[in-house]
């Protein structure tokens, strides 16, 4: 399908002019649509149609797939080679199976999306999702908007997805893939986008919407809170921060080159970009593999992928955050103070910083990694303490039983999830978001108690 | 040329640099001095001289001073880059900052300051001063009061320069404005009709604003007033946007806008670039020039080259009047080269961690 043809969603129409009153139309029209169709279709269809997609996608001959790879890396945030990659990482896991494991999950029993089930008290629930959900849609990755709008069409909601200005490419064409499909589902779907911060077309939106879900930075969440009545709901996700954790024996469980593998996945997997992107990796001391040895063997690793994987271009403001942190470090480690500096030649393709001090360290991203030693696990939950609330994922490499171990002081500290290292970017299709459940928190239960 | 003998001799010959510089203005003994300030720098600046190893440019590779290593601001925050031994660090400046950790520290003794000294006040008066003698309002505390600030050093200058002017400083040492005396210092300017120059930082200009407006004032000072604004808040005040800021100026204080002039200096440094000069402040685009003692260029962040016109990039300073640290610095600005100067973009240091806020209502 040549892209020419692309003409159903707002966000299809450069220069479309928007206003209130078209957006308030547009709502009608989706909750109309969802009741002339979403409403009535079960579960199977719905899920099936879901896989149909994801096989679409996964295929390399499939037209959208081959626009969203040609495309511009400035409009989709990312050169073929990871977008690729981050696109087959998301579908590979929409599958039938965990499509239903995720009602199991988070409604006991999926039919109750369609009527009283019975709970194991006598009393019979049944769930509602919203009928009309307005996503503010993050800029950074594509994969997030694609599964909440998956998410809304099990819950048969209506959707209007506000994408970032200038990042509406992806969500669209994974909207137009749903038309192909079925396009039951694409009608009650809306995509548009617009810079945030227009008072108008938010307001008239809001007012629509049943629920809202924002992703972004903390400001982004509150101010948007401060916007809504009341009786709305919102779910918002603000900004997070992951690490990985590398256990003192994992090399003799592991070996070193599969642990070094699976850093380097994590660092690359997006280019870093995502909450789910490690900033620092903590290498236990004392184990058979030096933390500055770990970071020198992570660096010729990620040399080495960035032929198979190239980082592709950058802002200039990236890469200037990029050129100031490395020179920083560079006179650091020319004057052997606690940090020593690896980086790519003539560019900013990646860079790994070893640094004695344990404190967590935001990355400037862009494959730009932090190594730090520490003891043991008590010693990091101490140092990381300041960003506590702001954990998303601990990427681990140990083995399964140490893994265990590790896991419950991380959870009873506050980690939402926990995961292998080298899976820090590929959550399963059911996780917990921030530790929330995700559908749970967009449905309404009603309770039916008979005698 | 034969290398300097003594941090004193260096400091002469960059003096004398200044000096010759309002006569013949495209002197060529740049290169020339910044090589032998470099040679002076790596011999006795370790750190720095330590960087410089690694990088394989050192006084014996170096024949160009564009090719004299570069280092970050932020380095001043946990390396002692100065050629001074400890028992001659007499001053020192620090930047703003919340914890000493976060705070820069760059080394002086009375020679380095006496350069200092010597570098902003002809530069100063060269955009700043015209034919009006205008009074003086400083929202910056005494040297006294604050010690560390190269800003307050630099007022102390000019005020002792312009001493026969009349002059208010209307801040205290923790920076926090005297609103009164400010407003009865301008009061006094309107209504004797003495045009006045207001200098202070963009915090402290909001919250000399923030005064006038709790006390519902407004003033329109007399023809030939002038206000310079240097950059910073540092969770000082609310953040301002510069656009705003300077038409707050005009609205309030009755200041066109050409006659209202930003700064553009550090602790780091010891040389300043302005916007403009009086009169003709506020052109587009707004291009910061340093004086010739001092070079901006604005550098590709990938390959670290010199960008072409009206690229963006790092922004990077060779500063002759650096004698006694380093005078080749990358600063965490980005700018856009220009034709004869450069236009301030912003930071390059992220201000907090990114990753799902790269997404913001506000700034999608």
């Amino acid at each position: 399908m040549p892209e020419t043809s692309l003409d159903y969603f707002l966000a299809d129409k450069p220069g479309a002019e928007l206003s209130g009153s078209l957006l308030a139309e547009a709502c009608q029209t989706l909750r109309h649509n969802r009741d002339d169709y979403l409403a009535q279709v079960g579960n199977e269809p719905i899920i099936a149609k879901l896989t149909e997609v994801a096989g679409l996608w996964r295929s390399p001959g499939y037209e959208l797939r081959k626009i969203a790879l040609a495309a511009d890396p400035e409009e989709t945030g990312f050169p073929p080679e990871v977008l690729a990659a981050g696109l087959d990482a998301c579908f590979d896991d929409w599958t039938q199976e965990k499509f239903f494991m995720l009602l199991a999950q988070e409604f006991g029993d999926a039919t109750r999306l369609q009527s009283f089930a019975s709970q194991p008290n006598r009393t019979h629930s049944m769930v509602h999702g919203p009928q009309l959900i307005v996503h503010i849609a993050p800029g950074n990755l594509p994969v997030p908007v694609f599964q909440s709008i998956a998410f809304g069409l099990l819950l048969r909601s209506a959707q209007f997805v506000k994408c970032a200005s200038g990042k509406s490419l992806l969500p669209r064409l994974f909207g137009h893939s749903l038309h192909t499909v079925e396009p039951g589902l694409a009608a009650s779907l809306e995509i548009a986008e617009w810079r945030g911060g227009n008072e108008s077309l938010e307001s008239a939106l809001f007012a629509e919407a049943d629920c809202v879900v924002a992703s972004g930075s903390d400001e982004t969440i509150h101010a948007t809170r401060q916007r809504l009545p009341l009786a709305k709901r919102l779910v918002g996700y603000g900004h997070r921060v992951s690490f990985g954790y590398v256990e003192k024996l994992a090399c003799e469980v592991m070996g070193t080159q599969a642990i070094l593998t699976h850093a380097a996945d994590d660092v690359i997997a997006w280019n870093q970009h995502g909450c789910l992107s490690p900033h620092v990796i903590y290498v236990e001391q004392f184990g058979s593999l030096k933390p500055e040895r770990f970071a020198e063997m992570l660096a010729e690793e990620l040399e080495a992928r960035n032929e198979t994987m190239p980082r592709g271009p950058i802002s200039t403001e990236e890469a200037a955050a990029i050129t100031t942190a490395r020179r920083f470090y560079k006179i650091r480690s020319a004057n052997n103070v606690g940090a020593l500096l690896w980086e790519s030649d003539e560019s900013t393709d990646w860079t790994v910083v070893y640094e004695d001090e344990k404190q967590f360290q935001s990355s400037p991203l862009n494959r730009f990694i932090y190594v730090k030693p520490i003891e043991q696990i008590e010693e990091a939950l101490h140092v990381l303490e300041p960003i506590r609330e702001s954990v998303s994922t601990v990427g681990i490499a140990a083995s399964e039983a140490r893994m265990r171990e590790l896991a419950v002081p991380l959870a009873r500290w506050g980690v939402p999830r926990i995961c292998q290292l080298g899976q820090m970017q590929r959550p399963p299709l059911a996780w917990r978001h921030d530790g929330r459940p995700p559908l749970g928190e967009l449905i309404r239960w009603s309770d039916l108690e008979t005698a | 040329m034969t290398p300097f003998s003594s941090l004193a001799a260096a400091c002469d010959a960059v003096r004398a640099f200044i000096r010759r510089s309002a006569d013949e203005p495209r002197t060529d003994r740049f290169d020339e001095l910044a090589l032998g300030l470099f040679a002076f720098q790596f011999a006795h600046n370790t750190p720095y001289a330590n960087l410089c190893r690694v990088e394989n440019r050192t006084p014996e590779t170096v024949t160009n001073w564009r090719d004299i290593p570069a280092v970050p601001t932020r380095a001043f925050k946990s390396l002692d880059l100065t050629v001074l031994p400890e028992a001659e660090r007499e001053t020192v400046f620090r930047s703003s900052g919340t914890t000493q950790a976060d705070r820069s520290r760059h080394f002086h003794n009375d020679e380095t300051v006496a350069l200092y000294h010597a570098s902003l006040w002809p530069w100063f008066a060269e955009q700043l001063i015209d034919d009006s003698p205008n009074r003086l309002l400083l929202l910056v505390p005494r040297l006294g009061q604050a010690l560390e600030s190269s800003l307050a050093h630099m007022m102390d200058v000019v005020t002792k320069r312009l001493a026969k002017r009349e002059q208010c400083f209307a801040a205290d040492g923790d920076w926090r404005i005297d609103g009164q005396a400010a407003v009865n210092f301008l009061h006094d300017c309107a209504t004797q009709n003495e045009p006045v120059t207001i200098l202070g930082t963009a915090f402290s200009f909001v919250h000399l604003l923030d005064h006038l407006d709790a006390a519902a004032l407004e003033f329109q000072l007399p023809s030939g007033s002038a206000a310079m604004e240097t950059g910073g808040y540092k969770g000082r005040s609310r953040k301002v946007s510069r656009v705003d800021l300077q038409r707050a100026i005009t609205d309030r204080l009755g200041i066109p806008a050409r006659r209202i002039l930003s700064e553009y200096g550090m602790c780091e440094l010891s040389s300043q670039a302005y916007d403009g000069t009086l009169g003709q402040a506020n052109a587009a685009p707004r291009t910061f020039r340093f004086p010739p003692w001092a070079r901006a260029r604005v550098l590709s962040p990938e390959t670290m080259q010199e960008v072409a016109l009206g690229q963006a990039g790092l922004l990077q300073v060779t500063d002759l009047a650096n004698a006694g640290s380093v005078l080749s610095l990358l600063t965490g600005d980005l700018a856009k080269r220009r034709d004869d100067g450069f236009e301030l973009l912003g930071r390059a240091e992220p201000a907090e961690p990114r990753g799902c806020s790269l997404m913001n209502l506000n700034h999608a």
